[in-house]
């Protein structure tokens, strides 16, 4: 059943995932910028994921959501094919951005880098974040939660350049520093096992949480 | 709780904010085709949607072939085909793509006769769902339910929106999936005359509750119209009055057994047979009815 569920995701939905094209004409640009390849990669497998979370948010809107009910499929297998699809997403973002990397002619990218174990660990690591947050939000509130939690961001990150530029507070800026140094440090990390070992199971974790958390809320959905 | 009833609802409870469906109890008998009729607002879609699982109930059960719909929904929901009120189904996906997509769920799907449905109902399979008419639409919800071999059919107003000749071509594939093949069926709708056509057993609901669940003879035949001055109704059993409404001339009032008032009124009055068509109009007076 999960492979029926899984089809059905990609067959009915292949449209809305094709919204990551736009992405690629960034990429196919920034493969032009020295040192782009890692952040245009991990990039795209966030976006990528993310897209893919958006589908129960499609499925409000076209009121299919009822038809999937009727289905003789359990909503639990439902979303769990749901994050599979996130992760199938993301991954073929990742790997179109590699064949990229290596193909197109005004590249300066190593495509190498990008299939070195510690960066698709680090891409792993925050696509799985992305859909782990995403996911129950989407289920819970549609499009109007992403749109909120997306916007929200949008609004902190202004905010915080406003207080940097024209009152000089730098210690607005200290969490957006300090993210950037984690995920940094993160990556340089994931060359040893411990680090490794840690990632993963904080990923694991968070998932395995997040899948709960969106099953508990699919189950409660009158639709 | 017996196996021998498609449906079997008991003391079920929805409440909405402002609406309530109140333990509603009523079963649906193997091989019968089932209809609910009441007022806009009454419960009906929340009943299907309850035996479907689409929304969770509060109290009571729901028996599907004997199995708790939730319990063992993914078994209960293979044996059904279902058909909502306003189908939902993919806009930007042509019919042929949405048939390889979600017919793979069930065990029991057969493509030969989707496509035999389809060319019967004249639905392009390579056109996108969002070009169809609301029409064919449902042509196309319904030829997805019908192409499982479904033990229990549940629509949600399937005849609303579709033309005269199609609504009769429909009621008279029912009645054939009943009879050749022993089908259940449950369907909601507006339109009474198409349950005198074909329902075996009437459920009415009004405001959330159960008026009744009879079969279409103990109504139609058992309960009548009584037609006279105003004094008629007070020389009736209380027991026996459903529903009253002044008329230019007296009085009109359904009761539910046409020979009882007969012998009570004598010349008095006018008894007659009733029609469903009476049955809503009567029977959905808030003000007026006496049940």
């Amino acid at each position: 059943m999960l492979r029926n569920a899984l089809r059905k995701d990609l067959l009915l939905n292949a449209r809305h995932l094709w919204g990551i094209l736009p992405w690629f004409l960034w990429v196919a640009y920034a493969m032009s910028e020295p040192d782009a390849a890692r952040m245009t990669a991990v990039g795209a497998a966030f976006v990528g994921s993310l897209m893919a979370t958006t589908i129960a948010a499609r499925e409000d809107k076209l009121r299919t959501a009822a038809t999937l009910a009727s289905l003789p499929v359990s909503r639990r297998t439902l979303v769990e094919a749901r994050y599979l699809v996130a992760f199938i997403a993301g991954a073929a973002a990742y790997v179109v951005v590699v064949a990229m990397a290596a193909a197109l002619p005004w590249s300066v990218q190593r495509a190498a880098e990008l299939v070195e174990l510690k960066t698709v660990l680090l891409t792993l690591t925050l696509a799985s974040a992305a859909i782990a947050v995403m996911m129950p939000l989407v289920i819970r509130f549609g499009m109007i939660g992403v749109v909120v939690f997306l916007g929200a961001f949008q609004l902190l990150g202004v905010a915080v350049m406003v207080a940097f530029e024209f009152f000089g507070m730098r210690s607005a800026v200290g969490v957006f520093s300090a993210v950037r140094r984690g995920i940094v440090a993160l990556h340089r990390g994931l060359d040893q096992p411990v680090v490794i070992l840690a990632a993963l199971t904080a990923v694991a974790l968070a998932l395995w949480a997040s899948c709960r958390l969106s099953v508990f809320l699919a189950e409660r959905r009158d639709l | 709780m017996t196996p021998d009833h498609a449906l079997d609802l008991r003391g079920v409870r929805k409440s909405y904010k402002g609406f309530t469906l109140k333990d509603v109890s009523f079963t649906l008998p193997r091989g019968v085709i089932g209809g609910l009729i009441g007022p806009n607002g009454s419960g009906k879609t929340t009943i299907i949607k309850l035996i479907m699982n689409l929304i969770r109930r509060e109290a009571g059960e729901i028996r599907v072939f004997g199995l708790d719909n939730r319990s063992a929904e993914v078994e209960v929901k293979s044996r059904i085909g279902f058909v909502y009120d306003v189908p939902g189904f993919w806009d930007d996906q042509t019919l042929d793509s949405q048939r390889r997509a979600l017919g793979a769920f069930y065990r029991t799907w057969s493509d030969d006769t989707f496509h035999r449905l389809a060319a019967e109902f004249g639905l392009p399979l390579d056109r996108k769902y969002k070009a169809l008419s609301h029409g064919a639409r449902t042509k196309f919800a319904l030829a997805m339910a019908l192409s499982h071999d479904a033990d229990l059919l549940i629509m949600d107003e399937p005849t609303a929106g579709l033309d005269p000749i199609f609504r009769r071509d429909l009621l008279r594939r029912l009645s054939a999936l009943l009879q050749e093949e022993g089908k259940s069926i449950l369907f909601s709708t507006h339109i009474t005359t198409d349950l005198e056509r074909v329902a075996d057993v009437i459920t009415f609901i009004r405001g959330g509750e159960l008026v009744f669940s009879l079969t279409r003879d103990e109504l139609l035949d058992g309960w009548a119209i009584v037609r006279g001055d105003d004094g008629v109704v007070g020389e009736l059993d209380p027991g026996l009055v459903k529903g009253v409404k002044p008329r230019a001339f007296g009085v009109e009032a359904l009761v539910s057994d046409g020979g009882a008032a007969r012998r009570a009124l004598g010349s008095r009055a006018v008894v007659d047979k009733v029609t469903l068509d009476d049955v809503m109009v009567l029977m959905s007076g808030e003000a007026l009815h006496a049940a």
